[in-house]
């Protein structure tokens, strides 16, 4: 709201100059966001008559002019290429000062004396418009101080009002506040005499008493409506306001001197001689004051005899809006229900001064006066007789007062003022207030609507006490051995082992556009979607954390990243049961090397299959023994992101029957859509819910056996389609348990191979905890067992 | 073929002696002769072992009177052995420590190294200053109800103090998606009894145009301590020892009314700048002070909706904005550099893995 310093202090001698006001208001609590000086920061500076315009003999950007500053004339050098002959400007006669402390005097610009400058806006201190000299207009009488055409000095304060203020939503609002803060009286306001002259009346009926407790309609005959005076419109244009005509203006004056949205209808557009605050008719439309047409569905409105001709509390109608022509108006005070002008609002987007107050809650004591006030400004403006006001009022509740006490207070803030202190805080507040024997009676004045418990005085007793003289206390509460949550222990755990393997951390949006979800080939149907989105690109709550990593990949390869390992930790979303769950999961991306060592050829290969496999495997470690399934197997159960994974070269591990985590390459058709069909990307995608789960008892730790381990190489031929995991789980169950781990260290095909076949070799280690194994044990076991358990499945040793 | 007399062991001494001195440890060329001169004679069936071994077939006198002569044979033929050796050795070495170089000004092998978000980092640096304060870890659902987002924290409906809480409805659902991490100090309370200390970190979602300072996803650092007793200075002083953690001893603080419908009195709290000397500064808008905090003394609807006695307990709230904090501690002055992951910004949080 903006506040101007010269209107606030017709309320308040506050003895503040500006800097001072704005710490005292955020003190209060009032934010002031901008701070604007107007008026002239200049002395000196007069209308000038360009007569003549030569180029500078010595430079060609430059002219020398000649100005009549009403008493003489003066050469002058200017560099400005919109000066011309005929031209009024401003002109900094010799001794002027310009804002920053600017003096001028004679000066030599390249040989040519200059006896005074030629002036830009902004060189005034007054706007930033582009290139060029001020130029005024041709009428205007050399010689005048250009001050004088600026209007008086002032400061104008942007000052946020938090909505629980609405009382401050004024001149006088924040004057009130200031007047408490300095113990200072606030001035009378001036006396709304009013003779009441014309009998005529204008009957009210309100309908919904609820939405409108007080309605006045006063009828104003024989007004002559043309501009405002001066003093009105310095008024209104400092604050921002455009003018429009003395009754306009005077009510627009009154909502930001008292807060009081006040409306006024040309009363001879009114149908009826009647007022009727009433609901809506299926289909009544409005044209309002902005020439849009509103459907008035359900709100509340202003009608008379036939139509609706306002919206209660938001905006007038065009139809019987104040024109020149306009001899009898019908000024509208009235207080209407917060609830039901946001209500309004909202339907029909529409948004102006008045609502914002209504919403928010204006003093419903203040219309009366202010309907007076402005009825009386207007008799002073614009002439004509005003009538009795006609009114509709319900009964007024009055609200019961606060019951605390200074100690209850004190209590709330942790502090130990006085009872002195809080009542002498609270006084300059109270319509009524009763400090005796240890409790406080506080009847708030009917502009204090948010003030109604004693919680709120003791903000209000912190506030003009100061928050800063609440201490800083802590409080014996008890020491305690704080927890974390599951998800947070499994996400820190997470988080560190996959930055250990290498992997950056991303974070991505929770919302995805269809066409993501659709390059992903993930479907949309079951997902849960935002009613209001910004924009397509964030309409649907994503199903799975890889689309995003698909696009920070892609991002990163535009950008020249050779290698990208990224995971995101978060939350994907479905539809279920009329509700929406939610779970954690983590996910990954692996492409390019991991390695950067090109100067060592052949020790940085690209991203493959067992890189993100070695990832996972290291993730799912608490998990005790997985098994691997392919996607379409019946144990491997279904994910969101399966759609996204090549059906073929993916695998999902379980740890029993649960499904931990699927890996593999992208279905080609989605490293297509995101262009990475030869970047070679590995992905995984984590369920994070069941690791957290997964409890693991204290690691015990077990004897080391001192007896070495014996190894035996063996190189096994089997078909190419056999695959290494079926050929381990047949050593695993043949060997016995001397067998400790069993490890392939080269694939082979080529010579000595048949074609179609492939060569694994494979390294056992043998070994037990109580005695040295024997090379006859360790023979039988591979011979008699490991061996023809081999050849039955078809493999051949190859020696 | 041993000697067993004392003539005969003589002769073998006088023998193994000339072959000694013509064998010539002391001039061998390398190591590998060195060892095989040894083993010729110290071997397991060497020269001189032989001749040792010998000694025992002879009468005792004998061997008393010859034993020392072998033995200082042997003696003097190791010394030999062991003085070429270390010639040998220091030749060796001083020749590779020449000629054995390699250029290790070659780059490093370097693993990949992977970093924390720095938004994870900044959000967990934060809540872990209070969780050793003794709070409590709590999160609650991104997805809520109208109550969790706002009834039960006192935003009355059709009242404009939700028009700062700009919200995604979800499409046929009564849900949304939470606009503040508020909700989990209700959903903390709902689950347990006074009293109660959490921190509430976590996403939230706005229903706003991206730009410089602003996104539609961000991250909060909510906190609740309700207990008996606890008031506005506890909050000071909670809030103080969090913010000289976080921002180093001695950091000044201000706290000024505002208005949160869930909190009353409400404050929100400023720093002293901690990037200009109080002179002022795009950062803290030439203010010298930096808003860093809202907070304030629980609201009593808010313990009455949960159903907790205002009359008994009292307690605090506050939230923090997890990027704001990040952006000012490490100079970031685009908050969507946060989400579009490129690598370069992301591998500048060298900080370590906490």
């Amino acid at each position: 709201m903006k506040i101007s310093l010269n209107w606030l202090g017709e309320h308040l001698d506050h003895g503040l100059d500006a800097a001072a006001l704005c710490v005292l208001l955020a003190r209060l609590g009032f934010e002031v966001a901008g701070r604007e000086r107007r008026g002239a920061a200049f002395r000196g500076v007069v209308v000038g008559k360009v007569l003549s315009r030569d180029k500078h003999p010595n430079a060609d950007k430059l002219s020398v002019c000649v100005v009549d500053d009403g008493t003489a004339r003066w050469n002058v050098v200017c560099g400005a290429p919109n000066v011309a002959a005929g031209q009024a400007v401003a002109f900094a006669r010799l001794g002027a000062e310009l804002p920053g402390g600017l003096k001028i005097g004679k000066a030599k610009l390249r040989g040519v004396e200059s006896q005074g400058m030629i002036c830009s806006r902004e060189e005034l201190g007054l706007a930033k418009d582009g290139e060029g000299i001020w130029v005024l207009d041709a009428a205007t009488a050399p010689g005048r101080d250009v001050a004088s055409l600026l209007g008086p000095a002032d400061d104008v304060l942007d000052v946020e009002i938090a909505p629980n203020r609405p009382d401050a939503l004024s001149h006088r609002g924040l004057a009130r506040e200031l007047a408490a803060a300095l113990g200072k009286p606030l001035k009378p306001l001036p006396a709304a005499a009013l003779a009441a002259a014309s009998g005529a009346a204008f009957p009210v009926s309100v309908e919904d008493a609820a939405a409108c407790p007080y309605y006045s309609a006063r009828l104003i005959e024989g007004v002559k409506v043309g501009p405002s005076p001066a003093w009105l419109k310095s008024r209104l244009e400092a604050i921002g306001l455009k003018p429009i005509n003395n009754v306009v203006d005077a009510t627009n004056f009154v909502l930001h001197d008292v807060g009081q949205p006040l409306h006024a209808f040309d009363a001879d557009k009114l149908a009826g001689n009647r007022i009727v605050v009433r609901r809506a008719k299926a289909g009544e439309t409005l044209l309002a004051l902005d020439h849009k047409i509103y459907p008035l569905a359900g709100c509340l409105t202003i009608a008379d005899a036939d139509k609706s001709v306002a919206l209660a509390g938001v905006m007038g109608g065009e139809a019987s809006a104040v024109g020149e022509k306009t001899a009898r108006i019908l000024l509208e005070g009235a207080c209407f229900a917060p609830a039901e002008v946001r209500r309004s609002s909202q339907r029909t987007r529409l948004r102006s001064e008045s609502s914002y107050r209504f919403e928010r809650g204006v003093d419903p004591e203040l219309a009366a006066a202010a309907s007076a006030r402005a009825a009386a400004l207007i008799l002073q403006i614009a002439g004509g007789k005003a009538a009795q006001a006609c009114e509709a009022a319900a009964p007024g509740e009055r609200r019961p007062p606060i019951q605390t006490s200074a100690a209850r207070i004190n209590a709330i803030l942790g502090t130990s003022f006085s009872e002195a202190e809080i009542a002498g805080a609270l006084r300059p507040l109270a319509a009524e207030l009763k400090a005796a024997g240890g409790s406080l009676e506080f009847r708030a004045p009917s502009w204090r609507r948010d003030l109604a418990n004693a919680w709120n005085l003791a903000e209000e007793a912190g506030r003009f006490l100061g928050y800063d003289r609440v201490p800083y206390r802590l409080a014996p509460l008890a020491p305690r051995a704080a927890s974390l949550t599951p998800a947070e222990c499994a996400s820190r755990r997470i988080r560190a082992r996959l930055a250990a393997l290498g992997l950056c951390e991303a974070y991505n949006y929770d919302l995805l556009s269809e066409k993501a979800l659709a390059a992903a080939r993930l479907p949309s149907e079951n997902l849960p979607r935002v009613a209001n989105p910004i924009s397509e690109d964030w309409a649907v709550l994503r199903p799975s954390l890889l689309p995003g990593l698909l696009r920070n990949a892609q991002h990163n390869l535009s950008r020249g990243a050779e290698s990208v390992r990224l995971f995101e930790l978060g939350k994907v979303y479905a539809r279920k049961n009329g509700a929406v769950e939610e779970l954690w999961r983590v996910a990954g991306l692996l492409l390019g090397p991991a390695m950067q060592a090109r100067w060592q050829p052949g020790r940085a290969p690209d991203a493959e299959f067992a890189d993100a496999k070695a990832v996972v495997e290291d993730l799912l470690s608490r998990a005790g023994a997985l098994s691997w399934a392919g996607l379409d197997a019946p144990a491997a159960g279904k994910t969101a992101s399966d759609p996204l994974f090549h059906p073929a070269n993916s695998l999902r591990a379980l740890a029993g029957a649960t499904p931990l985590a699927t890996l593999g390459w992208l279905h080609p058709r989605v490293a297509r859509a995101h262009d990475l069909e030869r970047a070679g990307v590995v992905v995984f995608d984590l369920d994070l819910e069941a690791l957290a789960a997964l409890t693991r008892p204290r690691v015990q730790a077990r004897s080391l056996s001192p007896f070495p381990p014996v190894r035996r190489d063996l190189a096994l031929v089997v078909r190419e389609e056999v695959p290494y995991g079926d050929v381990e789980r047949l050593i695993l169950g043949a060997a016995g348990e001397i067998l400790q781990a069993v490890e392939l260290f080269d694939v082979y095909r080529g010579k000595g191979v048949e074609p179609g076949g492939k060569s694994f070799a494979v390294r056992l280690t043998f070994g037990r905890a109580d005695r040295t194994l024997t090379d006859v044990e360790v023979g039988e076991t591979v011979n008699s067992r490991v061996l023809p358990a081999l050849i039955r499945s078809g493999a051949r040793p190859r020696c | 073929m041993a000697p067993t007399s004392r003539a005969a062991w003589e002769q073998a001494y006088a023998r193994v002696e000339s072959a000694l001195r013509s064998a010539g440890a002391a001039s061998a060329a390398d190591l590998p002769a060195l060892e095989e001169t040894r083993i010729r004679f110290l071997g397991r069936k060497g020269e001189l072992t032989e001749l040792l071994k010998a000694l025992k077939d002879l009468p005792l006198e004998e061997r008393k009177a010859l034993g020392p002569k072998g033995n200082a044979l042997k003696e003097s033929f190791e010394a030999a052995i062991a003085s070429r050796r270390a010639e040998l050795e220091d030749a060796g070495d001083a020749a590779s420590l020449k000629n054995e170089t390699v250029d290790l000004t070659l780059p490093a092998l370097r693993p990949p190294r992977g970093r924390l978000h720095p938004l994870t980092v900044t959000l967990r640096e934060i809540a872990d200053i209070f969780h050793r304060m003794g709070y409590d870890w709590a999160e609650g659902p991104f997805v809520e109800d109208e109550r969790h987002n706002f009834s039960a924290l006192n935003f009355p409906p059709d009242h404009p103090a939700r028009d700062s809480q700009d919200t995604f409805y979800l499409e046929g659902l009564p849900l949304l998606l939470r606009t503040h991490t508020s909700t989990v100090q209700i959903r903390a309370m709902e689950a347990s009894r006074p009293p109660i200390r959490v921190v509430c970190p976590g996403r939230v979602f706005r229903h706003e145009q991206t730009d410089v300072t602003h996104s539609a996803v961000f991250h909060q650092v909510e906190g609740l301590v309700v207990d008996r007793g606890a008031g506005f200075s506890d909050l000071k002083g909670h809030l103080q020892t969090f913010l000289e953690a976080l921002l180093g001893r001695g950091t000044k603080t201000r706290f000024r009314p505002s208005y949160f419908p869930f909190v009353e009195p409400s404050a929100e709290v400023d720093v002293k700048c901690f990037l200009c000397p109080g002179s002022g500064c795009p950062a803290c808008k030439r203010t010298g002070w930096i808003e860093i905090l809202g907070a304030g003394v629980v609201h009593p609807k808010v313990l009455e909706g949960v159903g907790w006695d205002p009359e008994q307990w009292s307690g605090f709230a506050f939230g923090i904005g997890v990027e704001r904090v990040a952006m000012l501690l490490h100079g970031v002055r685009d908050l969507r550099d946060f989400y579009v992951n490129d690598l370069r910004f992301l591998n500048q949080f060298d900080e370590d893995l906490a």
